[in-house]
């Protein structure tokens, strides 16, 4: 997929050119922040917890269904249920407000959450899929608040499947996608309100009215916590452009993708974030005018190719495409940040707009 | 029941290893970090150690020798031990597609032995990603235009990895956010970088990786930045890989996870402050190696003058 970027040099350097302006001027008259328009609906599969689908309008479509099972824990080594009790009773001291709560903190475990994805003509040990498995799943960790949601009680705890399926090829990198249908699964997710109490078997109320939602949305303080979405950032020259475009992945100097979350009571914050090997490394470069061995052969022809190699270097990149070099300053790293993180920024905006979908 | 009474059946599910009861008066205390904060632990790291690969070289973060008395089996410290080699750049096969850039792939195994729990001799999901992250390390410092139509391998092999955790704590042997990779991850951009000087691959820079964390401070409530952290002394909320480039000041790789807050950009500045410390290593092991290559060459031509007149024939 990458490594087939069907523009030529001079159709790169004329990207290149309009995105470095500013402001830079994208093929689709976006604007730096602005996301391509989508499709999406959540609630669709009748047999998940959670399900979602995202369509893109460059005709990219995914789905995601959210599955739970009920699963017994395995003791851990040197840690007794009593532990558990001292332990959580220490820490609550006498009272027990908000004990449901405070009583699940810190006691998830990584295992507890998998997701898989399925990419069409991709095996699954493939890098693309693994690197976006490990980058999803990341971010849902750190963020701490799911996998501590997934303890039921000392025995047993529910066990998250999330199954990512991309239905179409993929045209850009499919990152934001998928993540943001995630996002939406994620959100619409309930799972069966528990009736029994303490350590005995769980028993769950058969009423699927009655069910709770995993990102609960009414209540005080955790009406605002919110899955993470990760968003795909590139940076060309001095420009930032998020929901790049595949024409744009090819002539970034750098791609990265940040993923922050919503916090209970607080404001977004990054949960992950990894740098992209961006595709405009494998492009082809041009030949400048100089090495041109069709208009001047007498001049190219007498050169050596020591000579020939300076002649290139001098040029930069300067009058023709020339791939990447090198990376990404920290001053634009600290911009993206700020750009994602920020009051009513791009993070905010993408998360109340998904927040508006409707089953 | 069809369980068959003749013979005594192992039990349905897994088993957990016995845990011994620890006599009281012997506290298993978790290590302590002995450096500061802004120190980073010894390195050693030497190219050209493998003669056959067009480069090579081994890194090494020696474990601390503790004054502690041993009284335990369970290790205080943790090392971290890497190979690397790189083969190429030869030409593609003939059935391969045209590239007109140098193709470098990147290979990361760890040692079946190399970790607390045995890895398996097929790559993991982590190994691949760790595959991805060196990947986009090193591409950007490689000129790839000047080898069209040809590949390079870049295979690492963990031989010890770093402790994801603290052995003796029970429950962060396993809800360990796997911490230790992100050091290894430094040290495998380190120590491909050394190879690929050691290979002659022209480059724009030295990358070399370094790794912060932000610990809660043992002392007092809050947290604390801690370059180079060694996952058994610190309990780890958040940490930040970079592979930098120095003369250019730029980042070519960065993986960070954990929540850091509002000390995200604090945590990056420290973790390129690591990476500095770690570039004065490779720069040095990388004259070393080329005043050895110097020496190496001037003697055989030095030779080869003396008698010059033993000439193959045939």
């Amino acid at each position: 997929m990458a490594n087939t970027i069907p523009l030529s040099p001079a159709e790169l350097s004329y990207l290149h050119t309009s995105l470095s302006q500013t402001p830079p001027i994208r093929p689709d008259g976006r604007s730096p922040t602005q996301f391509r328009p989508l499709v999406a609906e959540t609630d669709i599969l009748p047999s998940a917890n959670g399900s979602a689908r995202i369509c893109f309008a460059d005709g990219t479509e995914a789905i995601v269904g959210v599955k739970a099972e009920v699963e017994k824990s395995s003791a851990r080594p040197g840690a007794t249920t009593d532990d558990i009790f001292k332990n959580s009773r220490d820490q609550d001291g006498d009272v027990d407000v908000d004990r449901e709560e405070s009583d699940k903190e810190g006691k998830g475990r990584d295992e507890w959450l998998e997701i898989a994805i399925e990419i069409p003509g991709m095996r699954d040990d493939d890098s693309l899929p693994v690197f976006l498995s490990a980058m999803l799943t990341e971010a849902l960790l750190s963020d701490g608040g799911l996998k501590d949601r997934l303890w039921i009680n000392s025995r047993f705890h529910w066990r998250l499947y999330i199954d990512i399926l991309l239905l179409s090829q993929p045209r850009s990198y499919p990152l934001p996608l998928l993540s943001l249908t995630t996002h939406l699964a994620l959100i619409s997710t309930r799972i069966p309100a528990l009736i029994s109490e303490h350590d005995e078997d769980p028993l769950f109320n058969d009423d699927w009215e009655a069910s709770t939602f995993l990102y609960p949305r009414s209540g005080e303080l955790q009406a605002r916590s919110k899955p993470p979405v990760t968003l795909l950032v590139v940076s060309i020259g001095e420009a930032v452009l998020f929901d790049p475009s595949r024409d744009e992945l090819a002539v970034c100097d750098s791609a990265m993708a940040i993923s922050v979350a919503q916090s209970a009571g607080a404001g977004l914050k990054v949960v992950a974030l990894r740098m992209i090997d961006p595709p405009s490394r494998l492009t082809a470069g041009g030949v400048p005018q100089v090495l041109n061995s069709t208009s001047n052969p007498a001049a190219t022809a007498s050169l050596s190719p020591a000579e020939a190699l300076v002649l290139r270097e001098k040029d930069q990149g300067q009058t023709v495409w020339r791939p990447p070099r090198g990376g990404v300053r920290r001053a634009i790293i600290s911009r993206i940040i700020k750009m994602v993180v920020e009051n009513n920024g791009v993070g905010e905006e993408v998360i109340a707009g998904l927040a508006g979908v409707e089953a | 029941m069809q369980a068959d009474r003749r013979r005594v059946n192992a039990p349905p599910g897994g088993t957990t290893p016995p845990v011994f009861a620890t006599p009281s008066n012997t506290p298993i205390a978790r290590p302590v970090r002995s450096r500061q904060p802004d120190e980073h632990r010894k390195i050693f790291l030497r190219t050209g150690f493998v003669p056959s690969a067009s480069g090579s070289a081994y890194y090494e973060i020696p474990p601390e020798t503790t004054s502690q008395s041993k009284t335990l089996l369970i290790p205080s410290s943790s090392s971290l031990k890497i190979t690397c080699t790189v083969h190429g750049p030869r030409p593609l096969p003939r059935n391969a597609a045209f590239s007109p850039n140098l193709l470098l792939s990147t290979h990361v195994k760890f040692a079946p032995f190399a970790t607390r729990s045995r890895k398996g001799y097929v790559r993991d999901s982590s190994e691949r990603d760790l595959g991805m992250h060196l990947e986009s390390a090193l591409r950007g410092v490689v000129i790839g235009e000047r080898w069209p139509k040809s590949g390079c391998e870049v295979v690492i092999t963990v031989l010890e990895g770093e402790e994801d955790g603290w052995w003796g704590d029970a429950q962060g042997a396993e809800k360990s956010g796997g911490w230790g990779m992100m050091g290894v991850l430094a040290g495998c951009i380190t120590v491909a970088s050394a190879a690929l000087m050691d290979a002659g691959i022209d480059c724009v820079d030295m990358v070399s990786g370094g790794v912060a964390a932000l610990a809660s401070d043992e002392r007092g409530n809050g947290t604390r930045i801690v370059l180079d952290p060694s996952p058994s002394e610190h309990d780890i909320k958040a940490a930040c890989v970079v592979g930098y480039l120095q003369s250019r000041d730029e980042i070519t790789e960065m993986w960070m996870k954990g929540n850091a807050g509002v000390q995200t950009e604090a945590l990056i500045d420290e973790a390129v402050k690591a990476a500095v410390m770690t570039r004065s290593v490779l720069g040095e092991a990388v004259k070393e190696s080329v005043e050895l290559k110097a020496n190496h060459t001037d003697r055989n031509v030095k030779e080869k003058g003396s008698a010059n007149d033993v000439t193959m024939t045939g």
